[in-house]
């Protein structure tokens, strides 16, 4: 843990309130991390990524003895010493080749890990498309493609497609220039056969990620045709480990901070004239006070007394006495 | 809209793209999800050529749906799409920050209605009607301070202030113990704010 000190000087007070938490929060960062053993492939994809995620990333060149999926406390170690949420760990064994792990922290603390384990042969890097390169900080499009990315339940695929939208959405502002939309990264995932067996992993369906530069063509129409030339990098993946979140931590992680924006009035519409129109609840009507028609049959005789007088005749007599004995 | 035949020579290219499942978006993370199932051949170089179809088609979809359904602004810093706020849950990463607590001042001020200063209010800067130039509130030649060097300082003999005057003080220097006995009563009222809240949180 790190020291929890009250800054003394105004620069270490807005270093501290820039890592503070925030209603509207900064763009995560990703930290780039590596193994004792890390293949030249892992090493190349890895270094693909960083380019994609440039400006909102970090990258360790030193090896690191540490394995996440059995002790996961030195990535959140690392994750609050440099103040990063995405950590992406590379690492390379005989069981798990070129093993990119992709792990969120909530708080510092660990959220979530997946293991995406990236086929060699298949691999191609950046440098190895001859396409012109987008500029660093563009925010890219995204295309999630394929059955598996759409379980209602959480699944390895849906929580991949979670943490790949969370390490290509960048900065995520809420206006973008026409001009920004130069690239898309699209993931589609190959359709869950029916021999899938958990424990071999060549068995599973793999997920491909491709990015493309768009190219638009004037149609003739209002809307422009789009054509897409591959920019690299190309990477098929199979998602080995999974830790999934814990359902406490999740459910606060994804609170919503309370915004000025006014919430919408239930009930209440404006029709086409701009009239105010409100539908209200009028509650029940007690039909046993209405009033009917008058008769005289119905009508209470002079002489008869009601219950009720009687009783305040019978009540008001014993009072005199108890006021006399005290 | 492109089905329509076109009389001109060229042909039309295509700009929609019809899927038996529809695409869905979320625009704020520029997202689009292809629901279909996708029947991938084996073959290396045929595979790929279908993916590029694939991302192709959804990215088409994607700008054709940003571009029809977001506010377009042209601006000088170029034509800027106004985008939706994002519907995909996705995790923070640290917690919502909590709020601040009330203290003993904004409850009382939240009571009579009493607005925070603005941002005229609260510059060190007001207009001097007798010297026609503007001059500082507080601080350095600060307006709070006027008289307190004057070379000849008037003492009301037999005020309430003489009779009850320390010993070893006199008028020159009041208006600075003042001060500070004002910042010392302001500081002793946080550190009741903050134990007050303190205790509520446990």
């Amino acid at each position: 843990m790190l020291r929890q000190v009250k800054p003394r000087t105004a620069r270490s007070k807005r270093a501290l309130e820039k890592r503070a938490p925030k209603a509207v929060e900064n763009p995560k960062k990703a930290l780039f991390l590596r193994g004792t053993t890390c293949s030249q492939i892992t090493q190349d994809a890895m270094q693909d990524l960083f380019a994609l995620r440039q400006t909102h990333a970090k990258r360790f060149h030193k090896k690191n003895p540490l394995h996440p999926f059995e002790d996961a406390s030195s990535l959140s170690f690392f994750s609050e010493k440099n103040d990063c949420s995405l950590l992406l760990f590379g690492s390379s064994n005989k069981k798990r080749p070129h093993a990119i792990t992709f792990a969120r922290t909530f708080d510092y603390k660990m959220l979530d890990m997946l293991e995406f384990i990236l086929d060699g042969e298949s691999f191609r890097s950046i440098s190895q498309f001859k396409t012109k390169k987008v500029p660093v900080g563009t925010r890219p499009l995204m295309v999630f493609a394929g059955t598996a990315f759409e379980s209602p339940v959480p699944n390895a695929f849906t929580m991949a497609k979670s943490m790949l939208l969370d390490f290509f959405r960048g900065d995520a502002t809420d206006k973008i220039d026409v001009e920004g939309l130069q690239f898309v990264v699209v993931v589609t995932a190959d359709e869950p056969t029916a021999t899938e067996n958990p424990e071999d992993p060549s068995s599973k369906p793999v997920l491909r990620l491709r990015v493309y530069t768009i190219r638009t063509k004037r149609s003739g129409q209002k809307l422009p045709r789009v054509e897409l030339e591959e920019h690299g990098p190309r990477m098929d993946f199979r998602l080995g480990r999974v830790q999934e979140p814990d359902s406490d931590m999740l459910k606060e992680a994804l609170r919503k901070a309370k915004t000025n924006e006014e919430r919408t009035k239930k009930n209440i519409s404006t029709d086409i004239m701009g009239d105010k129109l409100g539908r209200i609840h009028m509650g029940k009507l007690d039909l046993s006070e209405l009033q009917t028609r008058k008769m005289k049959g119905l009508k209470r005789e002079r002489d008869q007394r009601s219950p009720d007088e009687e009783e305040t005749v019978f009540e008001e007599e014993p009072k005199p006495k108890r006021k006399a004995k005290a | 809209m492109s089905t329509e035949t076109a009389p001109t020579k060229t042909p039309k290219l295509p700009v929609t793209v019809v899927k038996p499942t529809p695409y869905t978006f979320d625009l704020g993370l520029l997202l689009a999800n292809d629901p279909n199932p996708l029947s991938l051949p084996s073959d290396r170089s045929a595979l790929e050529s279908h993916l590029t179809a694939t991302a192709r088609d959804g990215t088409q979809v994607l700008i054709n749906q940003l571009l029809t359904t977001c506010p377009i602004a042209s601006t000088p810093a170029g034509v800027l799409l106004s985008l939706p706020p994002q519907q995909t849950p996705l995790p923070r990463e640290k917690p919502v920050p909590a709020p601040k607590a009330e203290t003993k001042w904004s409850a009382f001020a939240k009571r009579r209605g009493i607005k925070p200063k603005t941002r005229e209010q609260r510059r060190n800067l007001q207009y001097d009607q007798e010297t026609g130039e503007f001059g500082r509130k507080w601080g350095y030649k600060g307006a709070n301070k006027s008289g307190e060097d004057d070379a000849i300082i008037e003492v009301k003999f037999n005020s309430k202030k003489e009779l009850e005057r320390k010993e070893g003080t006199s008028i020159r220097g009041d208006k600075r113990r003042e001060i500070r006995e004002k910042i010392k009563r302001n500081e002793r009222r946080q550190r009741k704010n903050e134990r007050n809240t303190d205790g509520r949180k446990k």
